[in-house]
């Protein structure tokens, strides 16, 4: 060990007892780091994957504008020619075609707007949670063609139960009226309200059908293998759509651009919560000041001796430098350590939040929230402790070297 | 003199008074200032929620907020006028609509909706609405055919004013009800969820279309003074037939906001209490330190006689003196920054779908709360003081033959 | 050969309001492996000349030569480095750095120097026994007393080779029986090495040891005697 760290390390241990409070409060504030940063990116993935797996997938292929009208005629002609690309790109895990429209949804008594979405029974599995969600009933089967399945809000307005009957009446990709009778086979509840209130689901034969869609359908919704996996795929889809049919380009969207609002919201979150924390840091940092700059004035005169021996004065920036921040390494492991644990204990347990589920649900999250640690969630918090915390360790020890001896040994 | 006596010793070694005086300043500033942000994003949504067709309170048929279908509509208002003209206080607004789903549809497009029947010059006064409109006109009571859309509805369906837009719902009879309305104005809403879900027509249209007579879906009421008015709440209900009628605060109609209020009083706590750590480490450091420099001082104090109840005091002194300076300046700093950014606002419109994702407005406008100061202030007081006893009481027990021997 | 040379030297202390002329056209020069004690009341600018001449402070006016080098046009580095290669320091109290042992404390010159490890080891080893700390290589300066802090000090200030050692009453804090002993040390260093020594002091008998005796009162040299014995 050289004799600077030596010095150092022995420094840090002349006044014990305030080094202790000072690595806690370095550790404190890197706990709570760690602690905040993984419990928001858990409930990022949450929300993404709860979207993502009821209503948008990762990515989509569909008409281009079809996402900002939502029109019936806008429609990707020849889905069975994009599950052929689909099917070589090696990171798609699952895919599925959809095809949507506005309708009017008229049970014995009630008449509401909803859209009915075409879905394919066995593929949709394999993309969305929608099976896992029915509360009554049962999931369409293959063979199923004038069955539905109905949100629970819609159901309650509706005055809906299992086996009840409902029509449809909406206009075909043609423009004539489009209206069949279906029964109803399940009812779902997603936590979703927007999507439990508008949205029925039928055979996406029967759809095509009733509303002369052809072969054609609206959103072919694709899963990839993970969400790290997203920008390849879509890059690949892109390439192979291109030669396609030229006259009617297809559009590649992936789950930011599905749902710009839930990927702005996480933003927003992010850099609200980054200015709570540089506040924060920013408090520890002058906290931490007082023992650092103390570290240095009353050792006024053992610097002058230093000095008057020949030491030069970068070496004793040096030796401070090494002093301060080997307390805030301390701290700081210490702080991701014990962050990590108690992480670690949330995140298989959970943090009961069931006092504002309305809240929650919202966002596609239950009562309970798991906070999820990472690499990044572990170490970019502690990071910028240390970095705050080298700079007010850096403004003491450049003041050393404006000591003189002379006067550094005459202070007390 | 006593007081003096605890300014001169803080003085005494100006830079370490000044580096922890600091951190006390940027700790309440931040307390109260990002308290206040809290608090205003709530308020916002709040007031956004209320005006969006909300109102302090509402009173409805018995039934229709479980199931807001048109036969739970309230088929004799006069009853509810009644009542609302003797119980409530004056400077108290109120606006009566027709509330149903319908759908709208042109010749490319359809999509569900909410058809709102409304009195023009009474709606003005309790919704949003009467100053929304930003192209075109607002609605008038002779309005049969007007309709009032807002502006992303406007473009999702490719249309303008002037061009018709059909409206359906289900009648008091059950039957299918159409009819075409011509776009008289366009509005713009704090949410675009707002934009495209409601079309505004004048009460007597709706209730033609849908054949309720003078019937109505709802009454909205803005109280004088504070929205929270548990008073009015319960002498309208005594008013009103029990069996018929039910009335809502807004917070009951409003459970996402509610949900939001409820947990942002533990959020500022939370954030209060971290921030108080953070700079609690560097208070007991701080004046450990003051206090081991001066055991020379404190020995001699008390080999003179002084006793160590006395010394306990002198440090807590101190400490309360330096809170306190920090507490002013932190306050006044905090006061001005809110009052700047209550001028400007924080525009979100970078995350206008994020904010509306959260439900929040796309300007925030800080807000105090006077329950919000005291708690940060509070805490940072009883805490500080908390952790200077430590010190002060190591200071208390020093040996005086020891601590003048002390170098 | 002239050690140390001073011309004219002239300085000037701010305290509080007051200028204190410390120094006043002191002019002397000292030649190799003298043993020279600076006396004088306390005030009269004694540990002023010294710092002066140790390159810790800077002439108002005048000329300082140490070893051939003057200090008219070295920077503060340039002075470190005079410091650590030429120049030993012992210090009234407060000398050593308390977290470093005895011989890390000696040991500290010299690895500023960048000896070689063994070699470090080896004269660390030896300049201890000298001074007579056999055994006490690895205590703190908080365990030793005064008289073994003052030998470590002298220690330190000897191991670099230095041509000059500076001592500012070294014998202040100590009795007069341990002061006595380090006097020795120091002489025996003087005699054996040939290093020029010269102390400030206001005690009878380290100027009884010195062989020459310079007087300062008042900023002003009022005596300079080489005494025969």
């Amino acid at each position: 060990m050289s004799i600077d760290v030596k010095m150092a390390w022995r420094n840090i241990w002349r006044n014990p007892r305030r080094t202790i409070l000072t690595i806690c409060a370095i550790a404190f504030s890197s706990l709570l780091l760690v602690f905040m940063l993984s419990f928001q990116f858990g409930s990022y993935e949450t929300m993404i994957n709860t979207s993502v797996k009821i209503q948008s997938g990762h990515l989509q292929v569909q008409a281009e504008d079809y996402q900002d009208k939502k029109t019936i005629r806008l429609v990707v002609p020849n889905p069975a020619a994009v599950g052929k690309i689909l099917e070589k790109i090696p990171h798609v895990q699952a895919y599925t075609f959809r095809g949507q429209a506005f309708s009017l949804v008229s049970s014995k008594d009630r008449t509401y707007g909803a859209v009915v979405t075409g879905i394919d029974p066995i593929r949709e599995i394999q993309v969305s949670r929608l099976k896992k969600l029915i509360r009554q009933g049962s999931f369409l089967a293959e063979s199923d063609s004038d069955q539905a399945l109905v949100g629970k809000l819609l159901a309650r307005n509706l005055r809906l139960e299992l086996g009840d009957e409902l029509t449809l009446l909406g206009q075909g990709r043609d423009g004539s009226i489009a209206a069949t009778v279906v029964t109803v086979k399940g009812i779902y509840s997603s936590g979703i309200d927007e999507f439990d209130r508008s949205a029925i689901q039928i055979p996406l034969k029967t759809f095509q059908n009733v509303y002369t869609m052809d072969d054609a359908v609206h959103e072919v919704v694709i899963i990839g293998k993970s969400l790290s996996d997203i920008a390849e795929i879509k890059h690949s889809i892109e390439l192979n759509l291109s030669t396609l049919d030229p006259q009617k380009p297809l559009k590649t969207l992936d789950w930011e651009e599905l749902m710009p609002g839930l990927r702005q919201g996480i933003e927003m979150d992010l850099v609200s919560g980054m200015i709570f924390y540089f506040l924060l840091i920013l408090v520890v940092a002058f906290s931490i000041l007082n023992t650092f700059l103390m570290a240095i004035f009353e050792r006024t005169r053992e610097f002058g001796v230093l000095m008057a021996i020949g030491t030069a004065p970068a070496r004793l920036t040096k030796v401070l430098l090494i002093e301060s921040m080997t307390m805030t390494m301390i701290g700081i492991f210490a702080g991701i350590l014990m962050g990590s644990m108690i992480t670690l204990y949330f995140q298989t347990h959970g943090i009961d939040f069931s006092g504002a589920s309305e809240l929650l649900s919202q966002f596609g999250i239950s009562g309970r929230m798991h906070p999820k640690l990472s690499v990044l969630s572990a170490v970019s918090g502690p990071l910028a402790v240390f970095m705050i915390t080298f700079f007010a360790a850096l403004y003491p020890a450049l003041k050393v070297r404006r000591m003189r001896p002379v006067e550094a040994m005459r202070a007390v | 003199m006593y007081l003096q006596f605890a300014w001169r010793n803080i003085w005494r070694n100006t830079r370490r008074t000044t580096v922890i005086l600091v951190a006390v300043i940027i700790g309440i500033w931040s307390m109260i200032l990002l308290g206040a942000l809290m608090r205003g994003i709530a308020e916002g949504m709040i007031k956004n929620g209320i005006s969006t067709l909300t109102g302090h309170l509402q009173i409805h048929h018995k039934g229709y907020r479980s199931d807001p279908a048109i036969e739970h509509s309230i088929t004799d208002p006069q009853v509810v006028e009644h009542a609302l003209n003797k119980v409530l206080p004056s400077g108290a607004l109120w606006a009566s609509r027709v509330r149903v789903n319908a759908v709208a549809s042109n010749a490319r497009h359809s999509s569900g909706v909410t058809m709102v029947g409304i009195e023009p010059s009474s709606e003005a006064n309790v919704s949003f609405i009467g100053a929304a409109v930003y192209q075109g006109r607002y609605l008038t009571q002779q309005d049969q055919n007007g309709i009032l859309v807002g502006e992303a509805l406007l473009d999702k369906f490719e249309t303008k004013i002037g061009r018709k837009l059909v409206l359906m719902s289900q009648d008091t009879k059950g039957e299918i009800a159409s009819r075409a309305f011509r776009i008289l104005g366009v509005f713009r809403a704090e949410m675009e969820a707002t934009e495209k879900q409601f079309v505004f027509v004048t009460r007597k249209a709706s209730q033609i279309m849908l054949q309720l007579d003078t019937g109505i879906s709802e009454v909205s009421v803005m109280l004088p003074g504070k929205p929270d008015n548990p008073n009015a709440i319960s002498e309208l209900k005594a008013a009103l037939p029990q069996d018929q009628f039910e009335v809502h605060s807004w917070r009951e109609l409003l459970p996402f906001q509610t949900a939001y209020l409820r947990i942002l009083d533990g959020f500022i706590w939370i954030w209060y209490l971290v921030v108080f750590v953070a700079m609690g480490f560097g208070i007991v450091n701080t004046t450990l330190m003051a206090v081991f420099e001066r055991i020379r001082e404190f020995g001699l104090l008390k080999a003179l006689g002084m006793k160590p109840w006395w010394i306990l005091r002198e440090v807590l002194t101190e400490s309360f003196l330096l809170l306190v300076t920090g507490m002013i300046i932190g306050n006044i700093l905090a006061f001005l920054s809110i009052y700047i950014l209550s001028r400007i606002g924080i525009d979100l419109s970078a995350f206008a779908a994020g904010a509306e994702y959260a439900g929040m407005s796309r300007i925030i406008y800080p807000a105090i709360e006077v329950k919000d100061i005291i708690m940060a202030n509070g805490v940072v007081m009883l805490l500080g003081l908390l952790v200077s006893a430590y010190p002060a009481t190591k200071a208390a027990r020093f040996i005086p033959v020891k601590a003048l021997a002390h170098t | 050969m002239r050690m140390v040379e001073c011309i004219k030297v002239n300085k000037t202390y701010q305290q509080g309001q007051v200028n204190v002329r410390a120094l006043k056209d002191v002019s002397l020069s000292i030649v190799t492996g003298e043993f020279v004690a600076i006396a004088g009341p306390s005030g009269s600018g004694k540990t002023t000349l010294l710092n002066l001449i140790g390159g810790l402070d800077s002439v108002d006016s005048g000329t300082i030569v140490v070893d051939g080098h003057s200090f008219d046009q070295m920077s503060q580095s340039q002075l470190a480095d005079l410091r650590l290669n030429k120049v030993g320091f012992v210090f009234q109290a407060y000398n050593l750095i308390p977290v470093l042992s005895a011989a890390e404390n000696v040991e500290f010159v010299m690895l500023l120097q960048g000896l070689p490890a063994k070699e470090r080891r080896q004269r660390v080893k030896a300049i201890l026994d000298d001074v007579g700390l056999e055994g006490k290589y690895d205590r703190r300066p908080a365990e030793l007393s005064g008289g073994q802090q003052q030998r470590v000090a002298v220690a330190r200030a000897i191991v670099s080779n230095p041509s000059i050692v500076l001592a500012d009453e070294p014998t202040a804090n100590l009795d007069s029986k341990t002061g006595k002993g380090l006097l020795q040390i120091m002489k025996k260093m003087n005699e054996e090495k040939k290093i020029t020594f010269i102390f400030s002091t206001h005690d009878k008998m380290v100027m009884d040891y010195a062989r020459r005796l310079i007087l300062i009162r008042d900023g002003r040299l009022a005596d300079d005697r080489v005494k025969s014995n």
